[in-house]
């Protein structure tokens, strides 16, 4: 162990200036029409092509998969690289990053558990954008009880057939690939009988039907699987791992644990509080402007605080010597104070806004274009989705704080 | 905000040493019997000299260690934990004001017997409620808009303890109006001045103190409703317990987050230190209230007596609250910087 166990941020300072100056060179700005806030409401096919293009832009200059192995299509960058060229990306305001399911939990998965063969075809096209993934785990009797999914993988001559219905799919339009969950042996017990597949979604029997979430807008779905015949290659790990390999992916998910390509998956800074301030600044509230009220001013300031010491864990994160006492404790409970966080303040944004708050997207007068309305509905897909705040604070209690489990 | 954090190897080690002293030092019954019997033992104070934790952060040149913000949030996190029965952070504060704003002839006078557990000197912000001032040799008190060192046995020096909550850490009611002081005990800044270079460090101070407190709660309670059974199960396997458990778990790691980036901060003179250390004030403020009063709760009937160990916490909690700013006056400052003036 030397003098220090973390690299200072201006240790990259020469990457950060070349960041920097790419996307001020390369920002697509503002095409005219309605963005989504992240993947989970692309629902048109001008929203996703444009948004591809940026990601292929951004692989293509060396900013996507910076620290993956280049063998197989990566950076082979060193390890802190990705963070710096996420902060210059968080700042710089960059569009979002399409593949969230396949640089986020596809990509490391593979390359955790893979074989030479499955980097090889699968790393390099999700970075790139040219093969966009979905994620097949949730069903309508399968939330936050995962392991009662009942979707179905039987052996049919030397590939595998699959059958059954899965919810609340990101990007499940436009995928390619599913990271899929599937029972393949129904006589073992719950978690024991279940597989882990790369299915391709675009074969015979893979049926997308579009839901639409309380913004009105689409961009999840449902899929359904009717005797989809996939290859016998699809299987990744061994057949009766998947549960491993989908708590795995469940870190991945929760950014318990490193190992995402990067890149960030909602539009904007990462510093939302002067955002919020200058919000204030805007609105007026019993005739003077709303940053001006004590009141408002102490909540801001209590976000502010909350903001920062988001952002101080996610650094001490990085210094063993600051987590020892408990190691996993901020792992798993950096999405659910993130989500909580980002939903509280959201809620505070429209409470501002007063009765603007009730206008929506399409009438002139609304606040900031309604973004905050929007933000803070969108904000329950993060407290639910990749195990709700109920599910994590069990976890937090039973993992971390050594409490029985809860029956 | 620069978050950036720094620890290493030393720290670690003055964790470990520190952990394991002041675990064998303190177990909670002996200072259960300090709280009920004189406050405190002058043979703690002496080994605290030995260790050169009352120096930590007095330059080396004047006896001390001449570590910085980062040793410091590691003692105090530690010995919050322990409820530290004598007054190691009043006489931390005194040392940092000394070294901040004494002059040479002042830091020479006073630092090095300091350092060494010799002579104690404690500060005093306002007469009422100064900490460790009963067994002071000397006050870095407040005259008017100066500070003096003022030697508790002088003339016409009133310090009178006081009846307080909690007994683990002792106060006294000072008055100092009537001992005349030679021009060379006033320091040399305003009082104001040297309540501003000192107020980031003292805020810091307390936060790491109250972060080693909450941090012990979680750690009690949790052991408590593991254990503890009603309807043939462990209380800690109903959400209704788990879950507020879990939120006093997030409220110490983000707490714990600030104080080291604030402690960073501060180390390296960057403009963002004394904002960080505020932060980290004022979260330790609500966070250890908080985990507090779920002790307290958490431990049933049993938290609402005298036997059940959350109550010491409970005390310190709500009494460290105010010093240097409770959480709201530290919000209030920190809009003022963040959002402009207020109109």
């Amino acid at each position: 162990m030397h003098s220090s166990m973390i690299v200072r941020v201006d240790e990259h300072e020469s990457l950060r200036g070349e960041v920097r100056d790419w996307i001020r060179a390369n920002h697509p700005g503002d095409p005219g029409w309605k963005l989504p806030q992240s993947a989970l409401e692309v629902a048109d096919d001008r929203q996703f092509q444009w948004l591809r293009d940026w990601q292929r832009k951004l692989y293509d200059a060396g900013w996507v998969g910076a620290e993956w192995p280049s063998e197989f299509g990566g950076g082979g960058k060193p390890r802190g690289t990705q963070r710096v060229i996420d902060q210059e990306l968080a700042r710089g305001r960059a569009p979002f990053l399409l593949n969230l399911v396949g640089l986020s939990w596809a990509g490391p998965v593979i390359l955790r558990y893979g074989t030479e063969e499955q980097k090889r075809q699968f790393i390099r096209p999700l970075l790139r954008c040219d093969e966009i993934w979905c994620q097949g785990f949730s069903e309508p009797g399968a939330g936050s009880d995962l392991a009662s999914l009942r979707t179905r993988a039987r052996r049919a001559g030397a590939d595998w057939a699959i059958d059954g219905h899965k919810v609340w799919t990101t990007l499940g339009r436009y995928a390619d690939w599913c990271i899929l969950l599937a029972r393949t042996d129904e006589s073992a017990v719950k978690h024991a009988g279940i597989s882990y597949f790369l299915a391709p979604m675009k074969v015979p029997g893979v049926e997308v039907q579009p839901l639409v979430k309380m913004t009105g807008e689409g961009g999840f779905n449902q899929v359904i699987w009717s005797d989809a015949r996939i290859p016998g290659g699809a299987l990744i790990g061994r057949e009766g791992q998947g549960w491993e390999i989908a708590m795995a992916t469940l870190q991945f998910e929760r950014g318990a644990a490193e190992g995402s390509a990067g890149g960030q998956f909602v539009s904007g800074s990462a510093e939302q509080v002067p955002s919020l301030a200058l919000l204030a600044q805007s609105l007026e509230r019993d005739g003077r402007p709303a940053l001006a009220d004590p009141v408002v001013r102490d909540r801001l300031t209590q976000f502010w605080i909350e903001e920062t010491a988001l952002r101080a864990n996610a650094a001490r994160a990085r210094v063993p010597g600051l987590v020892s006492d408990r190691p996993e404790a901020l792992p798993l409970q950096s999405k659910l104070a993130s989500s909580e966080h980002g939903q509280a303040l959201a809620d505070f944004a429209c409470e501002l806004e007063g009765s603007g708050a009730a206008l929506w997207i399409g009438d002139p007068r609304a606040p900031a274009n309604a973004e905050w309305q929007r933000s803070y509905l969108n904000s329950f897909a993060m407290t639910i989705a990749g195990g709700t705040s109920e599910i994590l604070r069990n976890i937090l209690g039973e993992r971390v704080l050594g409490q029985p489990k809860t029956r | 905000m620069n978050t950036a954090i720094r620890y290493d190897e030393e720290h670690a080690l003055l964790r470990a040493e520190a952990r394991r002293w002041l675990d064998e030092r303190f177990p909670i019954a002996r200072v259960r019997a300090l709280a009920d019997g004189a406050g405190e033992d002058p043979a703690d104070w002496k080994e605290l000299g030995a260790l050169g934790w009352l120096g930590l952060c007095v330059p080396e040149k004047f006896g001390g260690a001449g570590l910085g913000a980062v040793h410091l949030s590691v003692l105090m996190e530690e010995t919050g934990r322990r409820l530290l029965p004598c007054p190691l952070l009043a006489s931390t504060l005194a040392a940092l004001a000394l070294g901040q704003s004494g002059s040479e002839a002042q830091r020479e006078r006073w630092l090095p017997p300091l350092a060494a557990g010799e002579s104690r000197v404690v500060l005093a912000v306002a007469p009422d409620a100064v900490w460790g001032a009963e067994h002071a040799h000397a006050l870095l008190a407040r005259r008017g808009d100066r500070f003096a060192i003022v030697p508790a046995r002088a003339a016409g020096a009133r310090i009178e303890p006081e009846v307080v909550l909690d007994r683990t850490r002792r106060s006294a009611r000072v008055n100092l109006d009537a001992v005349k002081l030679d021009a060379d005990a006033f320091l040399p800044g305003g009082a104001d001045e040297v309540l501003r270079k000192l107020t980031p460090w003292a805020c810091l101070a307390l936060a790491a103190e109250m972060a080693g407190g909450a941090d012990a709660l979680l750690a009690l309670t949790s052991a408590y409703t593991a254990t503890r059974e009603q309807f043939g199960k462990p209380i800690g396997s109903f959400q209704a317990v788990k879950h507020p458990l879990v939120n006093v778990l997030i409220g110490v790691e983000g707490l714990r987050s600030l104080v080291y980036a604030a402690a960073t901060a501060l180390d390296e003179g960057d403009a963002d230190g004394e904002a960080l250390a505020r932060m980290a004030k004022a979260k330790a403020c609500d966070v250890y209230v908080f985990a507090a009063s779920r002790a307290v709760q958490l431990h049933g009937g049993f938290g609402f007596t005298l036997d059940c160990d959350a109550q010491l916490y409970l005390k310190r909690a709500q009494t460290t609250r105010p010093t240097f700013g409770d959480a709201m006056q530290q919000r209030r400052w920190l809009a003022e910087k963040l959002l402009g003036p207020a109109a």
